[in-house]
C-alpha cells in the first residue's frame, strides 16, 4: 500500500510537473510573439506591410508640415545613408517617379527630420491637426543654453524634441537653433518625471544621447519614393559630420561661481587683451578651417574655457592643439598670408613641433600631439639649451563648443585634460606659470642634437 | 491528458485499466520503475530550469525595456512639480482685513495676500480683486486718495472690473480727503454702506462682489481730527462659484485660449476680458514694403508694471512692418503679471533675478537684455531696444527701415533713437526731417551689434557702481564722439509716470507736451544728407540761407520769433567754449524744453522750430559755425538765476528719463 501511494505520488508530481512545463513553454512563446509583434520590436527581415506602414507615416507627416507651411529637412542617417549610394542619379532625375519604394520603406523604428527653429512660429494649430490625423506627439522641452551663460536669466523653455507616432512607426523632428558661432544646434533628450518612458525607445534615436553642433547646411529638395523632400545637398558628408558632432556647454555654473571666488579683472588692459585674444582666434580658427584642419583649444585657452567659460585675461596667450597626423606644409604660409607672422618653430614633424605666430600683442601658440597606445603627448623645447619636453595627456576625443561666438573643438574629456596639464589644482588661478616646470604633466625628454639645432629651433 | 503516454513502451491489457496494468509492471519490474523514477526526477529538473530560464528572461527583456527608454534619458534634475494649489473642492473662502493707521493686511484661507505696515507708504484705499470661482488674487492696487485725482485712477479701475469678482477693501491711514462724490457713489453701488459717509482719518473694510452681494463692511469713525479711527477687524466668508461661470465663453481659437488664461488670472486690463466684445490681442498691421528691419530683434526692458507693459505691447504690435516674433520682453525680476501680459500677446519673455540696487540694477539688467538678445539671435546686427513706458509710433520700423543702412556705413554713427529730447509740441513740426545730435536720447533706440560686442559689453559697469546705463553710455569714453540720428517728431512717447527716476510732476513739466507721431508711412527728407560729410554740407546750406533774428530782444519773448511760417531762422548765443552752456540751459529754460542737462546740440548748434519756422541755435565763439555770425550781431547772454534755485534744480539733474 504503501508502495502504491509513493509511486502514485510520483506519478502524479511528474504529471503536474508535465503539464506545468507545456503551459510554460507556451506561455514563453505567447510571450515572445507578442514581443516580435509589438509596435517597436527588433524587426527580422522585412514584412510588406511593416514597409509601407512607415511609409504611408512619413508621407502624411510630410502632409502635415506642408499643411502649416514648416520647413524640414530629413536628417535620418539611415535614409540618408541609402540615399547617398544613389545621390547622383536622384540628383538627376528630381521628379522621377520611383518603381519601388526603396527608402521610406527600408527597415527602422524611426524616421528623423529636423527643423530650424527660427523658420516657424510654434502654432499650437499643428499638433491639433496632428492628434486629427491619429498621431500621438511628444514635445521634450528644456531650457534655453543661449540664456545658460547669463547671469541669472531665466526664459521660457524651449522645445527641442518632438516624437509623432502613428501606428509601428515614429518621426522623430528635430529642433535646431542658430547659435552665436554661426552654427546649429540641437539639445539632448532628457525625459523629465512624469513623462512616458515607453512612447518609443528612445535609445534606438539617432539624436538625443547628447547635444550636437552642426553647420548651416545646404539644402536640396528631391522626390524620392515619391515623395518630396529636402535633404542635405550632400549627404556623405552630413553623416560624417554627425558621426562626431557632439556638443558640450560650458560650465556657466562653475564659471559663475569661480568668478564669485575670484571677481573678474574688468580692468581696461584685461578688456584690451581678451578683444586681441578674441579676434585672433576667430582669424586662426578661420586659417585652420579653411584649411580643413581639425584643432582644440589646449592649455590656457582650454582652462579658460573650462574654469571660466571666458580667455584668461593674464595668460597672454592663445593655445591650440592639433593632431599631427592632420599637419599640413600649407598651415605656416596661411597663417603668414593671414597676417600672422612666424616667431618661432620648434621641433619637427615627426618630434614635438610647436609654431608660434605673433599676432595684433598676443601670441599663437599651436601644439602638435602625438598618439601613443595608451596616451597623447606634445612636445616643448627651450631655444637657449636645446632642452626636449614632453606633456603626457590620457587619451581624448573631440567635442564641439561655443566659446567667444566660435564653434570650436575641445577635448571631451576636458577635467582629465585639464588636470593632466594643470593639476587637481586647476581651479585657483596662477598668475606666475612657467610651462617648463608648472605643468602637472611635464617630463624631460632628452636634448637635441647640435647638428639638428638649426632645423629643430627655428626663431624669427 | 488522454493523449499523454507516459512510458510508451507499456501497453495495457484490454481489460485492465492503464493503471492497474503500471501498476502491475512496476511492482515486478524493479528496473523499469527506477527507470521511470529517474524519469520524473528528470522532468521534474528540467521543469525547474525552464522556469527559472524563464524568470530570467522576462526580466531581462523588461529591464532592457525600463532601461531603453530611461538611461541616458533621464533629467538629472527631478523636477518634481508640486502642484501649488492643492485642489479642494472647498467652496467657502475664509476673508480676514484689517484696517488702521499705521498697518493693513488681508488674509485669504489664512493666506496673507496683502500686509503694509511700511511707514509713510501705502496711504490711502487698498483694492484686492479676487477670483469668484478659484479666490486667486487677480489685481491688487492702492489709491492714495487723500492726494487729488487718485479717487478718479480707482474709479477707472473698478469699472474695468469684470461683473462677479470678489472686491476687498481696506484703508491705511487716511482715504477720504480726495474720494469725491463720484467715487463714493461708485463704493456705494458695489453696495457699501458707509461710503458716501466716509470722513477724515475713518478706519473701513469691504468685502463684497460686483454687480451682487456684499460679504462684509465694518466702518471706525475717527472721534476728531487729530485722531484716527480705531482698528478695524473684518472677518467674513464668500461662496465661491463655479469655474464655469466665472469665464466668458468665447469661440474656442488659439487666441481666446490666452485670453481665457490670461483673464481668469489677472484683473484690471479692461475690454481685453470683456465677454460680450472682447478687444482684439492680434492687429496685423499693414506690412511694410522693402522692410529693412524686419529681422532685427526688439528687446523691451520691463519691471514690474503690467499696465504699462499692455500699453506698450499693444502699441509696438500695432506699428507697421512689427515682426512678433522678433521681439523679447526682458523682465527685471520674478514677477508674474508681466509675463502673464507677455504670454497674452503670444510673445516670449525673459525674467532676471534681480543684481544689485537701484540705478545699477537697471543697468545690469540692461546688460543682461543686451546679451541675451545678440545671443538669441545671433545673425542680428542690430537691436532695438525699447521701454515698457513707451508708446510705440505706427511708423517707428518704418522710419528705422528708412535710416538703419546710415548706422550700417557710417562710423561716425553711435545709435539711432526714435526721440527727440527737444521735440515738444511748440517746438517741433517736421515728420520727415532727421538731426544729428551728439546726445544718446535712448527711449526707443537701435544699438548696433558690433558696438555693444566689442566695446560697450566687456566695460559695462559692473554691479557695484551705481551708475544709470544711459548716463554712462552718453560718457565721453563711451561716445568717443560719435552722434546719433533723431527725428525732430519723436517716434515714441514716454507714458511713464511711476519709476524709479520718475514722478508726477516731473512728468508733466517734462513729458507730457512732448510731440509724438501718429501719421503713417512718412517719407523721410533726404536721409543721405545724414552721413557725416552731407551733414556739414547741408548745416551751411541751411545757415545761409537763414534769416538772422533781431538780437536786440528778448529771445524768451514770442514776439522774438516773427508770425511767418516755413521760415529759416538763425540766433547766436554766447558759448565761450565747448563746455559752456550757460545761456543755453536759460534760453531752454524759458522755452519749456528740455533744460535739466544739455541734450540735442550738434558742434554748438541747436535746430528746432518755433511757431512753424526752422530756428537755428549757434554757440559763438566755440561752435564752428560762428563764422556765419554777422559781425554786427552780439551774440546773446543770459545770465544764470541765483543760486539757490540752482541748487534746487541739482538733483533733478541726474534724473534722466530713462526709468
Amino acid at each position: 500500500m504503501q508502495k502504491i501511494n509513493r509511486n502514485v505520488v510520483l506519478a502524479l508530481l511528474s504529471l503536474t510537473s508535465l503539464v506545468f512545463l507545456l503551459f510554460q513553454l507556451c506561455y514563453y512563446k505567447f510571450y515572445l510573439s507578442q514581443k516580435n509583434g509589438a509596435a517597436f520590436s527588433k524587426v527580422r527581415g522585412s514584412q510588406s506591410g511593416q514597409d509601407s506602414t512607415r511609409w504611408h507615416v512619413v508621407r502624411k507627416f510630410l502632409g502635415l508640415i506642408s499643411s502649416h507651411n514648416i520647413p524640414v529637412y530629413l536628417i535620418d542617417p539611415l535614409i540618408l545613408g541609402l540615399v547617398d549610394k544613389d545621390i547622383d542619379q536622384i540628383r538627376s532625375s528630381p521628379d522621377g517617379p520611383s518603381p519601388e519604394c526603396k527608402y521610406f520603406c527600408a527597415p527602422r523604428d524611426f524616421t528623423t527630420f529636423a527643423l530650424l527653429d527660427k523658420t516657424w512660429k510654434h502654432e499650437v494649430g499643428l499638433f491639433r491637426t496632428a492628434e486629427k490625423m491619429g498621431f500621438q506627439w511628444l514635445k521634450i522641452i528644456n531650457k534655453d543654453p543661449r540664456l545658460d551663460g547669463m547671469d541669472d536669466l531665466s526664459g521660457m523653455e524651449i522645445p527641442l524634441h518632438y516624437i509623432f507616432k502613428l501606428a509601428s512607426h515614429a518621426i522623430h523632428l528635430v529642433v535646431f537653433y542658430e547659435r552665436s558661432g554661426n552654427f546649429l544646434w540641437h539639445g539632448p533628450l532628457r525625459l523629465k518625471q512624469h513623462m512616458d518612458r515607453k512612447f518609443v525607445p528612445f535609445r534606438k534615436l539617432h539624436f538625443g544621447r547628447y547635444p550636437g553642433a552642426y553647420e548651416k547646411p545646404d539644402l536640396l529638395l528631391v522626390s524620392i519614393d515619391d515623395l518630396k523632400v529636402q535633404i542635405p545637398k550632400n549627404p556623405s558628408s552630413f553623416l560624417e559630420e554627425m558621426s562626431h558632432s557632439r556638443f558640450l556647454e560650458c560650465r556657466y555654473r562653475e564659471a559663475r561661481a569661480f568668478f564669485q571666488l575670484y571677481p573678474d579683472d574688468a580692468s581696461l588692459d584685461a578688456v584690451e587683451f581678451r578683444k586681441k585674444a578674441k579676434s585672433l582666434l576667430h582669424l586662426a580658427a578661420l586659417t585652420l578651417n579653411n584649411l580643413g584642419v581639425k584643432f582644440w583649444l589646449s592649455s590656457g585657452t582650454c582652462l579658460g574655457w573650462y574654469r571660466q567659460c571666458n580667455i584668461i585675461p593674464h595668460s597672454k596667450d592663445v593655445d591650440l592643439g592639433i593632431f599631427i597626423r592632420d599637419y599640413k606644409a600649407e598651415i605656416i604660409p596661411a597663417f603668414q598670408k593671414a597676417g600672422l607672422p612666424l616667431k618661432h618653430k620648434f621641433g619637427k614633424v615627426e618630434d614635438s613641433l610647436e609654431l608660434s605666430f605673433l599676432g595684433d600683442d598676443v601670441k599663437l601658440d599651436i601644439f602638435f600631439f602625438y598618439e601613443e597606445d595608451d596616451h597623447i603627448w606634445n612636445g616643448g623645447t627651450q631655444a637657449k639649451s636645446g632642452k626636449k619636453f614632453k606633456y603626457l595627456f590620457p587619451k581624448f576625443t573631440l567635442c564641439w563648443t561655443e566659446f567667444v561666438e566660435l564653434k570650436v573643438h575641445v577635448p571631451c574629456e576636458t577635467l582629465q585634460y585639464v588636470e593632466a596639464n594643470y593639476g587637481p589644482e586647476w581651479k585657483v588661478p596662477v598668475k606666475m606659470w612657467d610651462w617648463k616646470s608648472s605643468p602637472a604633466n611635464v617630463q624631460d625628454n632628452g636634448v637635441w642634437p647640435v647638428d639638428e639645432w638649426d632645423d629643430v629651433i627655428q626663431i624669427y | 491528458m488522454d493523449e499523454w503516454k507516459p512510458n510508451p513502451a507499456v501497453k495495457p491489457h484490454k481489460k485492465r485499466s492503464w493503471y492497474l496494468a503500471w501498476k502491475y509492471k512496476l511492482m515486478n519490474q524493479r528496473a523499469l520503475r527506477k527507470l521511470c523514477q529517474t524519469g520524473a526526477v528528470l522532468f521534474l529538473l528540467v521543469t525547474v530550469i525552464v522556469n527559472i530560464k524563464l524568470i530570467l528572461d522576462t526580466r531581462r527583456a523588461a529591464y532592457e525595456e525600463e532601461e531603453e527608454s530611461a538611461q541616458d534619458y533621464d533629467d538629472e534634475m527631478l523636477n518634481v512639480e508640486v502642484p501649488r494649489h492643492p485642489v479642494n473642492n472647498k467652496k467657502v473662502l475664509d476673508v480676514e482685513v484689517y484696517s488702521s493707521r499705521s498697518k493693513v493686511y488681508v488674509a485669504v484661507d489664512g493666506t496673507t495676500v496683502l500686509e503694509d505696515e511700511a511707514r509713510e507708504q501705502g496711504r490711502g484705499i487698498h483694492v484686492i480683486v479676487l477670483n469668484q470661482a478659484t479666490g486667486h488674487v487677480m489685481a491688487k492696487r492702492v489709491f492714495d486718495t487723500y492726494s487729488p485725482h487718485e479717487d478718479e485712477a480707482m474709479v477707472l479701475f473698478l469699472n474695468m472690473v469684470a461683473r462677479g469678482r470678489i472686491l476687498i477693501f481696506t484703508i491705511k491711514d487716511e482715504g477720504s480727503f480726495h474720494l469725491k462724490e463720484t467715487a463714493k457713489n461708485v463704493l456705494k453701488s458695489l453696495g457699501s454702506q458707509v461710503a458716501p459717509f466716509l470722513s477724515w482719518r475713518d478706519m473701513w473694510t469691504f468685502v463684497g462682489k460686483k454687480g451682487g452681494e456684499v460679504y462684509g463692511e465694518k466702518h471706525a469713525k475717527s472721534p476728531a481730527l487729530s485722531t484716527w479711527g480705531d482698528p478695524v477687524l473684518l472677518k467674513t466668508e464668500v461662496h465661491l462659484t463655479s469655474v464655469e461661470d466665472a469665464e466668458c465663453h468665447w469661440p474656442d481659437t488659439e487666441l481666446n485660449r490666452r485670453r481665457k488664461r490670461f483673464c481668469s488670472k489677472v484683473e484690471g486690463y479692461g475690454s481685453v476680458c470683456s465677454c460680450k466684445d472682447p478687444t482684439p490681442i492680434e492687429f496685423n498691421p499693414d506690412p511694410l514694403k522693402d522692410n529693412k528691419v524686419f529681422d532685427v530683434p526688439v528687446a523691451v526692458i520691463a519691471g514690474n508694471r503690467p499696465n504699462y507693459l499692455y500699453r506698450m505691447l499693444r502699441s509696438l504690435l500695432s506699428a507697421q512692418g512689427v515682426n512678433p516674433q522678433m521681439i523679447t520682453v526682458f523682465i527685471d525680476g520674478y514677477y508674474e503679471e508681466p509675463m502673464d501680459v507677455v504670454e497674452l500677446f503670444g510673445l516670449s519673455g525673459i525674467q532676471h533675478t534681480p543684481i544689485s540696487i537701484k540705478n545699477a540694477r537697471v543697468s545690469q539688467h540692461y546688460k543682461a537684455s543686451l546679451t541675451a538678445t545678440f545671443n538669441l539671435f545671433p545673425d542680428a546686427k542690430f537691436a532695438v531696444v525699447l521701454e515698457e513706458d513707451l508708446d510705440i509710433s505706427v511708423d517707428f520700423f518704418s522710419f528705422l527701415s528708412q535710416s538703419i543702412h546710415l548706422l550700417e556705413e557710417d562710423e561716425s554713427l553711435y545709435c539711432i533713437s526714435a526721440w527727440n529730447d527737444q521735440g515738444y509740441e511748440h517746438t517741433a513740426e517736421d515728420p520727415s526731417l532727421l538731426y544729428r545730435v551728439e546726445t544718446m536720447p535712448g527711449l526707443g533706440w537701435v544699438l548696433r551689434k558690433s558696438l555693444y560686442k566689442d566695446e560697450l559689453e566687456p566695460k559695462w559697469p559692473t554691479p557695484e557702481k551705481l551708475w544709470d546705463w544711459d548716463m554712462w553710455m552718453r560718457m565721453p569714453e563711451q561716445r568717443k564722439g560719435r552722434e546719433c540720428i533723431i527725428p525732430d517728431i519723436s517716434r515714441s512717447y514716454h507714458f511713464g509716470i511711476v519709476g524709479l527716476n520718475m514722478n508726477g510732476y516731473f512728468h508733466e513739466a517734462y513729458f507730457k507736451k512732448h510731440k509724438f507721431n501718429t501719421v503713417p508711412n512718412v517719407q523721410l527728407k533726404n536721409v543721405e544728407s545724414l552721413r557725416k560729410d552731407n551733414y556739414e554740407t547741408e548745416i551751411h546750406r541751411l545757415l545761409g540761407e537763414a534769416e538772422v533774428l533781431d538780437h536786440s530782444k528778448n529771445p524768451c519773448e514770442d514776439s522774438f520769433v516773427p508770425d511767418t511760417e516755413g521760415k529759416v531762422y538763425v540766433m547766436f548765443i554766447r558759448m565761450e567754449q565747448e563746455a559752456d552752456f550757460t545761456t543755453w540751459t536759460q534760453l531752454a529754460k524759458c522755452l519749456h524744453i528740455w533744460d535739466l542737462d544739455v541734450r540735442g546740440n550738434h558742434k554748438g548748434l541747436w535746430r528746432l522750430f518755433r511757431k512753424k519756422n526752422h530756428f537755428l541755435v549757434v554757440g559763438v565763439p566755440a561752435s564752428p559755425y560762428s563764422s556765419k555770425k554777422p559781425s554786427s550781431v552780439t551774440p546773446i547772454y543770459m545770465e544764470p538765476p541765483a543760486k539757490e534755485e540752482g541748487a534746487a534744480a541739482e538733483p533733478a539733474v541726474a534724473a534722466a528719463e530713462q526709468t
